[in-house]
């Protein structure tokens, strides 16, 4: 879910040619600041809008691990059977992650294709709620599937309009309020869904499948207000294009299949450590508050907060990260480090008893800074005319081991417990240091520039500029 | 580097134990005590023969059902009931085992009663409830208990006393019953199911079951009361072993013990072990799972009236020379699940001597982390050295240039 805002600006950073000027400004035809697509205070609001587009979807995202023991006591359901709403929605992200950009571009266009997939983001979190209403497993099930259409590529619809209406201007700055904006709803829901549970449980009477359903609806709200979100920028959006003759936002990306024959080795390698390393952090998550519960003796609230300490802690650091990574160069090094430092954070989880809260944040700190040097990598090794293919292929297979492990977390967790559980998730977490440690041996044994430090990288870069030149 | 020196340690104690001597094994005997009058006889007599010991359990149902913990350092020794005298007003010293020098240490626990509160509010507060919560207290000493006799199962090693209610107006026990079933063992290992309590030949395990007992309110919760004797130079206390451990019962890591306080490690001392769990359902499956509390032992010395069992074989003066502590475990957590769900409730405990059992990481779980840390090791080390030796050839293969 999380990772296409770094990608997607890592898009743009590399095909962000000679600053082409997509606004025909100066023809002010007395509209007040606010009102003119031109000016900053307009963008502002656009921004405004564009962050709360994707929070509905970010918001309810997470539901199930806000109230992981509500659902399985209401639903009656063992932790197997509650993970696979996070499987359903992993799964058709597995295929449409290939084809998100190429149905905004192609199909339905940017602003159609915003609000379809809000459209199925709402109506997915809706089913979800009836599902439980009507106290059917299969339904919410259902609902998350459906909610999994239109999350994913929502995140790419929302990088698309960012695209359009700042490239050239604040474009970083943005991509990384929108990162924050996402980290904000996943917090908050987090917190907020035990306390309406608990509200309607006690205005109700009792605590059931109907308790539940109320309480997903009133998350589904947010939702609907995502919904009114695509509609305003969708208008607002075609009333600058008319007033701008501005151009439409584009993905970027060019999907073909057949380039997955030419991949390297070296990509091959950050697949595999992005899949190992993300199926130890989401899943967890999905799992987190009744570990916290269980084991640390917490309470409710409390386990809620520690289990989103992760997104808080990332909302403010990934830009921080970034800014350094891009100073610093030596990726594969801060990769490294971050691997090993949510290695750290889970063999504390797994075999002390020391506070969560210390874990946890190393864990969203590691996770940050994985975040911001993983991703860009992929760049380096790949051509520009196959870094579509390449992030759309990493999303995908993400996804499905998203998908695979989520299910076999909750089995594990029914069967043999949390200790089991954690030694899992560090074995995970070795096979990703494993292929870390190989990508630095075989990028140093061909040469390849990953942990280059960023001087030598510019060096690098001019000296094939003078190349050309001459 | 702590991790690494700790999981070291783990492998050779594992390595230790496969390397030590056979498992130690107990000849267990099984029997009913038959008297004159069988049908309220009910006393059953576990004898775990060791080398140089013995074992006594003695389950019996005079009164509230009791268990008799008796360590003797004779393997010849025997248990001698004299049935007339049992039944008498005064049934002291009708239960004795002899030879009585040999007995090394001696303690019983009795499970007396069984509290119902109501716990609208779902906070499962059993020290909390307002006094107006709680339903009468079932008294086990007013039960009637089946013939232990007819349970008994001499190969599995299992018997069960299983009681309703004597005087039941409401029918609450028209369908339902309370037992306690007993297990003994004759070498050490872990239960097949939930819990998978850990025990070795020195154990016998007891289960409270609670079938079909209709509560007397939707949201009634149960509190097991036992009491637990001990000489008056010690004395007992409840004790909490926290575990990072929760493979063999998920989400548990709280194992609870009876023991007393004696500062003498030797095996003849009594304990009871228990994890924090029981299972609202008799598959005993995780999501079934309801967690229980202890609550502070206290000293009921001069008000308890003591089973017949234990004043039969502690004798008339017991508490004079006995502290009598009462212990409550309460079942169900706030926000759980009600009794009602299932109208089921098994708890499971480690009846034993010595010290109690603690459980250890599987081998499994060892043999993942090795694994799982050594790779990137290995991989790092090869790595260098491989890289070293390339760069070096690639080196002198430029060398003759000049």
């Amino acid at each position: 879910m999380a990772e296409y805002e770094e990608q997607e600006s890592l898009l743009d950073g590399a095909r962000d040619e000679t600053g082409r000027r997509l606004y025909s400004a100066g023809e002010n035809r007395g509209m007040s600041a606010l009102c003119d697509p031109s000016r900053l205070a307009h963008r502002l609001v656009v921004l405004l809008i564009m962050c709360f587009l994707g929070f509905g979807s970010y918001f309810c995202y997470d539901n199930p691990a806000a109230l992981q023991t509500q659902v399985q006591q209401d639903m009656k359901v063992n932790t197997a059977t509650f993970m696979q709403l996070y499987a359903w929605y992993s799964w058709p992200n597995v295929i449409l992650c290939f084809f998100g950009g190429f149905l905004i571009d192609r199909v339905f266009g940017i602003r159609l294709g915003t609000i379809i997939f809000s459209l199925f983001v709402c109506t997915g979190q809706v089913i979800f709620a009836t599902g439980a209403l009507c106290n059917a497993f299969w339904l919410m099930e259902a609902g998350r599937f459906v909610f999994g259409i239109g999350g994913e590529s929502l995140a790419v619809a929302q990088n698309t309009y960012a695209v359009s209406w700042f490239k050239g201007k604040e474009l970083n700055l943005v991509f990384g309020l929108q990162l924050s904006m996402s980290r904000v709803g996943s917090t908050v829901n987090m917190n907020i869904m035990g306390w309406i549970y608990s509200r309607i449980a006690s205005m109700i009477g009792a605590a059931g499948p109907k308790t539940l359903g109320i309480s997903l609806m009133i998350g589904a709200v947010t939702c609907v207000f995502s919904l009114a979100c695509a509609l305003i920028i969708g208008y607002l959006d075609k009333r600058a294009e008319k007033i701008l003759n501005k151009e439409k936002g584009k993905t970027g990306d060019v999907i073909k299949l057949s380039d997955v024959k030419d991949f390297s080795l070296s990509l091959w390698l950050i697949f595999l450590i992005c899949v190992c390393y993300y199926v130890a952090i989401f899943p967890f998550i999905g799992l987190g508050k009744v570990f916290f519960m269980g084991k640390f003796q917490l309470s409710s609230e409390e386990a809620s907060a520690i289990n989103s300490i992760v997104y808080i802690i990332s909302a403010p650091l990934s830009p921080v990260f970034g800014f350094l990574v891009d100073k610093f160069g030596k990726n594969v090094i801060w990769v490294l480090c971050a691997v090993a430092a949510t290695l750290a954070a889970h063999v504390m989880l797994a075999y002390t008893f020391w506070t969560p809260w210390l874990a946890m944040s190393l864990m969203g700190i590691s996770y940050s800074l994985l975040a911001c040097a993983l991703w860009p990598m992929v760049a380096f090794v790949v051509p520009e005319h196959q870094l579509g293919t390449a992030y759309g292929f990493m999303q995908s297979i993400q996804n499905l081991g998203l998908g695979i492990i989520a299910i076999a977390a909750g089995a594990i967790m029914d069967s043999r417990g949390y200790l089991f559980l954690e030694v899992f998730f560090i074995a995970c977490l070795c096979g990703s240091l494993i292929a870390v440690v190989m990508l630095y041996f075989v990028d140093s044994m061909t040469g390849g520039d990953l942990n280059l430090s960023a001087t030598k990288r510019n060096k690098l870069q001019r000296l094939t500029a003078i190349e050309k030149e001459i | 580097m702590w991790f690494v020196r700790r999981l070291l340690f783990l492998l050779l104690q594992v390595s230790l134990c496969w390397g030590g001597s056979e498992p130690y094994r107990r000849e267990v005997h099984l029997d009913a005590v038959s008297g004159p009058n069988s049908s309220v006889s009910n006393l059953l007599h576990v004898r775990a023969v060791g080398y140089s010991d013995t074992i006594h359990y003695v389950w019996g149902t005079l009164g509230a059902p009791t268990v008799l913990l008796v360590y003797s350092n004779s393997s010849k020794s025997t248990l001698n009931v004299n049935w007339t005298k049992l039944f008498s007003p005064f049934p002291s010293g009708a239960v004795r085992i002899e030879p009585a020098e040999s007995i090394l240490y001696s303690t019983a626990i009795a499970f007396t009663k069984i509290f119902e509160y109501d716990d609208s509010n779902n906070t499962a507060n059993f020290s909390g409830a307002p006094e107006s919560a709680f339903y009468p207290a079932y008294n086990l000493a007013d039960f009637v208990w089946g013939d232990v006799s007819k349970t008994l199962n001499t190969t599995a090693l299992s018997a069960e006393f299983q009681g309703v209610n004597a005087s039941d107006p409401a029918k609450h026990f028209q369908n339902g019953s309370v037992s306690f079933r007993v297990s003994a063992y004759k070498e050490g290992s872990r239960d097949l199911l939930p819990p998978h309590l850990l025990y070795t030949a020195n154990c016998s395990k007891v289960e409270f079951v609670m079938a079909e007992v209709a509560p007397r309110g939707k949201k009634s919760r149960f509190v097991l009361e036992m009491v637990t004797l001990e000489k008056k130079n010690g004395q007992k206390r409840t004790d909490s072993v926290w575990s990072i451990d929760d493979e063999y019962t998920p989400t548990i890591f709280e194992m609870a013990q009876l023991i007393s306080d004696v500062q003498n490690h030797s095996r003849a001392q009594g304990f009871l072990q228990w994890k924090a769990v029981a299972y609202g359902d008799p598959s005993s499956s995780r999501a079934e799972a309801v967690p229980c509390r202890y609550h502070q032992l206290h000293n009921v010395s001069e008000t308890w009236p003591l089973p017949d069992l234990a004043v039969a074989f502690f004798g008339e003066d017991v508490r004079e020379h006995y502290n009598v502590e009462a212990l409550n475990v309460s079942f169900g957590v706030a926000d759980g699940e009600f009794y009602e769900k299932h109208n089921y409730l098994i708890w499971s405990a480690v009846l034993g001597f010595g010290t109690p059992p603690r459980d250890s990481f599987s081998t499994l779980v060892i043999a993942i982390m090795a694994v799982a840390l050594g790779m990137p090791a290995v991989l790092l080390i090869v790595g260098f050295i491989t890289m070293c030796i390339l760069k070096k050839k690639r080196y002198s293969e430029y060398e003759p240039i000049n």
